[in-house]
């Protein structure tokens, strides 16, 4: 690692921290701003709620209780849920990113996997029907919401193939434990990935229609090296670069999908959480799941910049 | 790629090997996971019948605990678990009669248990009861957990409120002192450090006892480790013996011995010899992953009775937007129940038409549930004002009026296609609960629109009353169609557009609802016990007004009167009482009658025992999971 690749990175942390401050502050001036709290209902108000804003040190000014966050947070500490009262917040979102991140992680896979595989299929298979059918697939994937793919997976894996084959085939649509079995996962990871991979294969497929026909493939074939070294080794290292600079957005796109997709599936994962705790005036959970939120996208996108200069040597920092 | 073919020419004649083969796998991992993700339901079964060789059950819930501290618990999520980990010293059994639970007899005057001026009730202890953790309950137990339940002041707190020395109690535990962590934690453990010198801690080194926490009404004339509890009642009480039942609430017995050790958290933990969820019911929790999962397991040679069948009760947290695919996995047989542990609202109508309309129509469980809506006026809050504000002729003419043009019996059937409501005939008080008036006997029922519209003729002839006037309610599940089903009604029987206001905040909803900033809104109640009390002291008169909960403002000093006297009486005496203020709510046109709430269950047939009464879900000790 150079000393300007160094001072790079240092630099990016300093922003992402930056950012973790602002967006922690914001969110938490925003939902305590909202109006309702988690406590009051039909049987929780007048002394009872006073007592219960008392305990939590809700009826102080905002500032106060930012800055008495702020004063945990650094120690690790996101102070205690409001809704499940008294639960530490901060072994809850880490768990609970844990489990996104192992179906965000199964996504990535299903999208770098498929949307790399179909894209180098259908360019070295340029105008045969098999280029036709990814290409099709490609663009079915990108325009079908991961929430439509979800919906669909369910009815044909769940409840058809469950009622055709006496619940003797057919995917469980239940999460067990901790962290999802293959057999839980490949649907929830394959309803993100397949919308993400839509781009991937088309980039891939025009990346790769690009470079294989630039003159060192054509000498590498001329070589007699076997194709898949040439199309593997040669072509798609080449063709990388810009799907690389895609990852980013698409990091982004599969952290979305993976709020989206937790809900329906029941996953306890991060992105089930960022829906739930606003809605149950959470805040403490709510900061924390934003502020995660906003270090993930921080440092994929410091990741994907890092890697462009593994693949492209060109590229310094 | 074959191998010894030319790699140039072979890559054309092999051109379509490479994605064939692509494809093919791909449809054939498919295929294998979901084959990974199968769940046959006939895994675990036994052709002979009888109860299956797993006692397991599994049901999701679509809400996480608040909290499990029966101090502290105020939802009914919190309470369906808690029933079966805790218990009382009576409970509720399955038609709601108050049967002995840790003590020995329903106390009555008949058999000594209450004194003639109904002040004092003996309570002798079952002395089997033991905690799960081994620890055996006796009367200091009963004499903590009450005394604690009213320090901490939470929001059942006043199901204690008749015992002698409650005022003081809570005077002197004080307000929390204020939190600069954000956590809870120095009042509760004052409160613990004050009360551990009086009980189990008394005599330790460093244990000192607050006695001003202490409840004057409350002794153990057998001594501390005796069997022997006395209440002495402040004034006579005719539903405190239904409030001190009401399971996972402050009637509940709880052990020192573990609270003491995590004041605030200790209910999160699994049940552990001197720290963790410890009760004295017939399952303990042996595991709590915050929104995501519970389990609860069988205590060994539980002490009381039916002794569970079950060995374990495995709850997956889920959100109710996952509910298409929990009701999949119940169909699979992944989940023995749902709509266990407070979720009986949760099915929608198009699940449970589909259910209906399937084989599975026979594992459906319809439950009238133990909950009314109605619509409150604003009666008593003239700064927000409105036509129906006050006991003027024309007020109480224009409710009356709204109330008429309302046809009931077409919502339950238009909102809740007879499944999942039914019309509110019989009073605000459901059916199947103390109370209740009667099939049709509630005149609030009525659908007039006749008479409706001659009413409003008379009081607001020119329409500047009841112009611009706004209905407000929470969004979500009924409330959405009612809503619009109100709308539509008032405007064709009154021709009245009244204006929708949907809140899409529930908590911000009850806040302004609490405080009379509605003149038109959604309201109700689900019965805590049953008893009358616990619906009008909670919503209406000076009782409701004191705590902050009178959403209508209705008070009237003939209602307060009757009350206070219905309050003191047993009640074969109360009940007629109680019914004179459902007639006086109803002449005073306080509210619409809607409807009342049906829950809906899924039940495999191979999970014998379960089901619901008004209240509660049955008990999971009467559960058994059968051969299947």
């Amino acid at each position: 690692m150079t000393r300007g690749t160094l001072i790079y990175i240092v630099q990016r942390l300093a922003i992402i921290v930056l950012t973790l401050l602002v967006v922690s502050f914001v969110v938490f001036v925003v939902v305590h701003a909202l109006p309702g709290n988690a406590f009051i209902s039909q049987r929780v108000h007048g002394r009872s709620l006073q007592l219960l804003l008392h305990e939590y040190g809700l009826d102080q000014p905002v500032l106060i209780q930012y800055w008495n966050f702020l004063k945990g947070a650094i120690h690790g500490d996101l102070g205690v849920s409001l809704y499940i009262r008294g639960e530490q917040v901060t072994p809850l979102v880490l768990r609970e990113l844990s489990v996104s991140c192992e179906l965000g992680g199964a996504a990535l896979i299903v999208t770098i996997g498929l949307g790399m595989t179909f894209g180098v299929l259908a360019a070295i298979r340029q105008n045969t029907w098999v280029d036709y059918l990814l290409t099709t697939l490609a663009v079915v994937g990108y325009t079908v919401p991961s929430f439509v793919i979800a919906g669909l997976g369910i009815m044909i894996f769940a409840n058809f193939l469950g009622s055709v084959t006496g619940g003797a085939i057919a995917y469980s649509p239940v999460w067990t434990g901790t962290y999802g079995t293959i057999g839980e996962l490949w649907l929830p990871a394959l309803s993100i990935g397949l919308y993400t991979s839509g781009q991937i294969t088309r980039i891939t497929r025009a990346s790769m229609l690009e470079v294989i026909q630039q003159d060192y493939i054509r000498t590498a074939r001329a070589k007699g090296l076997r194709e898949w070294v040439v199309t593997l080794r040669h072509a798609l290292r080449n063709a990388l670069v810009p799907v690389i600079s895609i990852l980013g957005t698409t990091v982004v796109g599969i952290l979305v999908g993976v709020l989206v997709i937790e809900n329906i599936f029941g996953i306890p994962g991060l992105g089930k959480e960022f829906v739930e705790s606003i809605l149950q005036h959470d805040y403490n959970v709510t900061v924390g799941v934003f502020t995660i939120f906003a270090l993930l996208i921080g440092l994929s996108n410091l990741a994907v910049d890092l890697i462009y200069t593994v693949v492209d040597p060109r590229i310094r920092y | 790629m074959t191998p010894g073919k030319p790699h140039l020419g072979g890559a054309a004649a092999g051109r379509h090997r490479p994605s064939q083969a692509m494809l093919g796998l791909s449809l054939l991992a498919v295929v294998a996971a979901a084959a990974c993700g199968s769940t046959s339901s006939a895994s675990s079964s036994s052709s002979s019948a009888g109860l299956a060789s797993s006692q397991v059950l599994k049901f999701p819930a679509f809400q996480n605990p608040g909290t499990w501290d029966p101090g502290e618990a105020d939802a009914e999520v919190d309470t369906e678990f808690m029933q079966n980990v805790f218990d009382n010293l009576w409970r509720f059994d399955d038609s709601l009669n108050i049967v002995p639970d840790i003590a020995t007899t329903v106390p009555t005057t008949a058999n000594g248990g209450v004194s003639s001026d109904g002040l004092t009730y003996t309570v002798h202890l079952n002395q089997s009861a033991t905690f799960n953790n081994g620890d055996k309950v006796t009367a200091q137990d009963v004499l903590y957990s009450w005394d604690r339940a009213v320090a901490l002041q939470g929001a059942y707190s006043a199901n204690l409120s008749a015992i002698a020395g409650y005022s003081d109690v809570q005077k002197a535990a004080g307000s929390p002192p204020a939190s600069s962590t954000g956590s809870p934690e120095g009042f509760q453990q004052s409160i613990e450090d004050g009360l551990w010198g009086c009980f189990r801690g008394k005599g330790t080194a460093g244990a000192t006892c607050n006695s001003s926490l202490e409840l004057s009404g409350l002794t153990a004339p057998d001594g501390l480790t005796g069997y022997t509890v006395q209440i002495k009642l402040a004034n006579a009480c005719g539903w405190c013996l239904a409030a001190w039942t009401l399971e996972g609430t402050t009637g509940a017995i709880v052990d020192e011995n573990a609270i003491h050790s995590d004041p605030v958290n200790w209910w999160t933990k699994p049940s552990g010899k001197t720290d963790g969820m410890v009760g004295t019911g017939a399952f303990y929790l042996a595991s709590f992953i915050p929104k995501q999962s519970m389990v609860f397991k069988a205590v060994k040679n539980w002490w009381g009775s039916p002794k569970p069948t079950l060995t374990e009760v495995d709850v997956d947290i889920k959100d109710p937007s996952a509910l298409a695919t929990t009701v999949a996995a119940w169909k699979q047989g992944s989940y023995g129940i749902i709509g266990y542990g407070g979720d009986s609202g949760n099915l929608d109508y198009p699940t449970i038409e589909s259910i209906t309309s399937s084989t599975y129509s026979k594992d459906l469980l319809t439950q009238p549930k133990g909950r009314t809506t109605w619509l409150s006026f604003d009666i008593g809050y003239p700064k927000t004002g409105g036509p129906f504000v006050g006991e003027s002729a024309t007020a109480v003419g224009l409710r009356k009026a709204f109330d008429l043009a309302v046809d009931k019996t077409g919502l339950a059937s238009t909102v809740c296609h007879d499944l999942l409501c039914t019309a509110a005939t019989g009073g605000l008080i459901t059916k199947g609960l103390t109370g209740y008036l009667g099939d049709n006997q509630d005149p609030l029922a009525q659908y007039d629109p006749t008479e409706a519209k001659q009413l409003l003729k008379q009081y607001d002839p020119t329409g500047t009353l009841t112009a611009n006037l706004t209905y407000s309610y929470n969004t979500g599940g009924l409330n959405d169609p009612v809503a619009e089903y109100l709308q539509n009604d008032w405007q064709t029987n009154l021709g009245i557009h009244v204006n929708l206001n949907p809140v899409g905040d529930a908590s911000q909803f009850i806040s302004n609802r609490l405080g009379g900033q509605y003149e038109m809104s959604r309201d109700g109640w689900q019965f805590d016990y049953n008893n009358p009390q616990d619906w009008f002291d909670n919503l209406w008169g000076y009782l409701a007004t004191a705590a902050g909960a009178n959403t209508s403002g209705f008070d009237d000093p003939t209602y307060d009167s009757i009350l206070k006297q219905a309050d003191t009486e047993p009640i074969d005496q109360a009940l007629p009482l109680y019914k004179q203020l459902a007639q006086i709510l109803q002449q005073d046109v306080a509210y619409i009658p809607l409807y009342y709430s049906v829950g809906n269950f899924l039940i495999q047939p191979w999970v014998k025992g379960a089901g619901s009464n008004t209240g509660f879900d049955y008990y999971w000790d009467q559960i058994s999971i059968l051969s299947h």
